[in-house]
């Protein structure tokens, strides 16, 4: 298999290890129950970059996400973030999760959803630090005036930027997103995307999105990698030059449009199962 | 769904709730009612004798020449209820945590759990008498038998039923299982588990009332076989009565205890 170089922001080929790469993937491969899910998967992703996946259903992209959350092992291969293994970088506070469902708990409050896993990380920390943090973290996402409400009080996009407060309280060096605005509709996923666009720019965190959606894609990251499927593989990558800090009129950039039509070629060229290329 | 926030209840709704319920009360009374002055009216008639059907009057009356014994047993059969729920409730807990907290010990006591449901549970009432004697211990003890059950069972499908999602972020900063257990499945289990006491109140019951058939000095189930065996077929009524009066009372015991316990359930946040 063979990938095209990506051109990071310093002019290096962003596939080869390099001591800004944050999170490296070497050669992952996943069978589950017989089926190889993940084949031979090689991924740099640099400090402090915004990173999609995205492919057909099947494709093993949401499989890599939980590869390098400590979630899945790999059968064969490895992962290393900062040079830890992902369980031993999640222990350590350095993944952050977001799943297409918030999860929130219906009987806590959006501050104390917003701190508890930092609480259960951190057995340190008092109930009013926790608070506090849950605070800041709930403002960072734009809802500083809803902390006393409870999940069922908060619209779909709102208990998203709650789960994503949740996240961001552990003060993560990764943010692990898998498919977070799959359920919204396309005017909040809009909202939502911007929204994070702005956390990723104030936070500098490192983000991994999982996505189907070509538009979100290339309006949020800076490379997009593309997983085909049988077996789930990376098949391209692509470099999205657009330049920072973007807004929602990026969507009619001339180059936004010239980057969808790229993409969706890949994407449609990724649907056809291949073995090893 | 739009990035708006729902609005919370508010008091102005209360308002349009009363006249709500009212009027999904309203034809259940009535129905009550015209079913009572029938009850009445074919008795009178057919001049049915009032030791195969009491008239609901006749019923009154029995209710008021013996309201000192009926008041002292309904407090008697009261007590072995209260009791006995509470004791289900506590052990039908307990069974369920330890179920799901100790995979090994779940695995060995789960079946048996199960396997002791299909025993008619009603028909071991004259043992217990036989091992506990006349006193509260039986009644207790076949209420527990009765009723723990649907506590168990219902706490351990709330319990099991947490999305694997929550599970993998508590699972990636390290949360114990205990952690797990206490944090996220037992209220997580609290909606279910009202449910099953709301199924245990009812239980219970019947529990006291089998228990006192099978061997009492007292209580309305007392009540019920001495009558009958006088022919006092109005007293009969007049303690069937209030055995139901008591049946609704810890239903709506059990209610209001699952509204204080869960008010953020999804059966109390729908519009």
């Amino acid at each position: 298999m063979r990938i095209e170089p990506i051109r990071a922001a310093g002019g290096r080929p962003a596939h080869i290890r390099h001591d800004d790469d944050l999170i490296s993937a070497k050669g992952v491969s996943v069978v589950m129950a017989k089926q190889l899910v993940l084949q031979n998967i090689d991924l740099a992703i640099p400090k402090g970059s915004f990173v999609s996946l995205i492919g057909p259903s099947g494709c093993g992209k949401s499989t890599l996400l939980k590869v390098l959350a400590g979630l899945v092992h790999p059968t064969s291969g490895g992962v290393s973030i900062a040079g830890l293994s992902p369980v031993e970088a999640a222990r350590k506070r350095m993944i952050g999760l977001v799943f297409q469902d918030a999860n929130l708990l219906p009987w806590k409050n959006a501050v104390d959803n917003a701190s508890m896993l930092l609480g259960i990380a951190d057995k340190s920390l008092s109930r009013a630090e926790l608070r506090a943090r849950g605070q800041e973290m709930l403002e960072l996402v734009g809802l500083g005036d809803s902390a006393h409400k409870r999940p069922n009080e908060l619209s779909g996009g709102m208990r998203q930027r709650v789960a994503i407060a949740r996240a961001l309280a552990l003060d993560p060096a990764v943010l692990l997103m898998d498919e977070p605005f799959g359920a919204l509709d396309a005017i909040t996923r809009d909202q939502m995307g911007q929204s994070l666009l702005e956390i990723w720019q104030r936070t500098g965190k490192t983000i991994v999105l999982v996505t189907h959606s070509i538009d979100e894609a290339i309006h949020l990251s800076r490379h997009v990698h593309v997983l085909g499927i049988k077996p789930g593989r990376i098949t391209e990558s692509l470099d999205i030059g657009l330049p920072y800090p973007r807004d929602l009129s990026v969507t009619e950039d001339p180059e936004f449009v010239r980057l969808v039509v790229q993409l969706r070629t890949m994407l449609r060229a990724s649907h056809q199962p291949g073995g090893a290329s | 769904m739009s990035d708006q926030p729902i609005t919370n209840l508010s008091e102005p709704r209360l308002a349009s709730n009363w006249a709500a319920s009212t009027s999904s009360w309203l034809p259940a009374v009535i129905l009550l009612l015209a079913t009572i002055v029938a009850w009445e009216a074919v008795v009178r008639i057919f001049a049915i004798s009032a030791f195969i059907i009491p008239a609901p009057s006749e019923i009154a009356k029995s209710l008021v020449a013996q309201w000192g014994t009926l008041t002292q047993a309904t407090l008697v059969t009261a007590g072995e209820i209260l009791f006995g729920f509470l004791v289900s409730v506590v052990v039908g807990v307990a069974i369920a945590l330890v179920i799901v907290r100790f995979d090994w010990l779940g695995r060995a006591l789960y079946p048996l759990v199960v396997l002791f449901q299909n025993v008619p549970k009603v028909a071991l009432a004259p043992i217990f008498i036989l091992w506990f004697g006349y006193g509260l211990a039986p009644k207790i003890g076949l209420i527990l038998v009765i009723a723990f059950f649907p506590v168990t069972l219902s706490m351990l499908a709330g319990m099991q039923s947490v999305d694997r999602s929550l599970l993998s972020l508590m699972n990636s900063v390290g949360a114990s299982q205990t952690q797990i257990l206490f944090r996220i499945r037992v209220p997580h289990s609290l909606p279910n588990l009202m449910a099953g006491t709301k199924i245990a109140a009812t239980l219970s019951v019947i529990g006291a009332i089998v228990g006192e058939f099978a061997g009492a000095s007292d209580g309305l189930g007392y009540v019920i076989q001495f009558a009958s065996t006088q022919l006092d077929t109005a007293l009969v009524f007049a303690a069937l009565l209030l055995v139901s009066v008591l049946g609704i009372a810890f239903y709506y015991a059990a209610e209001i205890l699952e509204r204080i316990v869960v008010p953020w359930a999804p059966k109390f946040s729908q519009a």
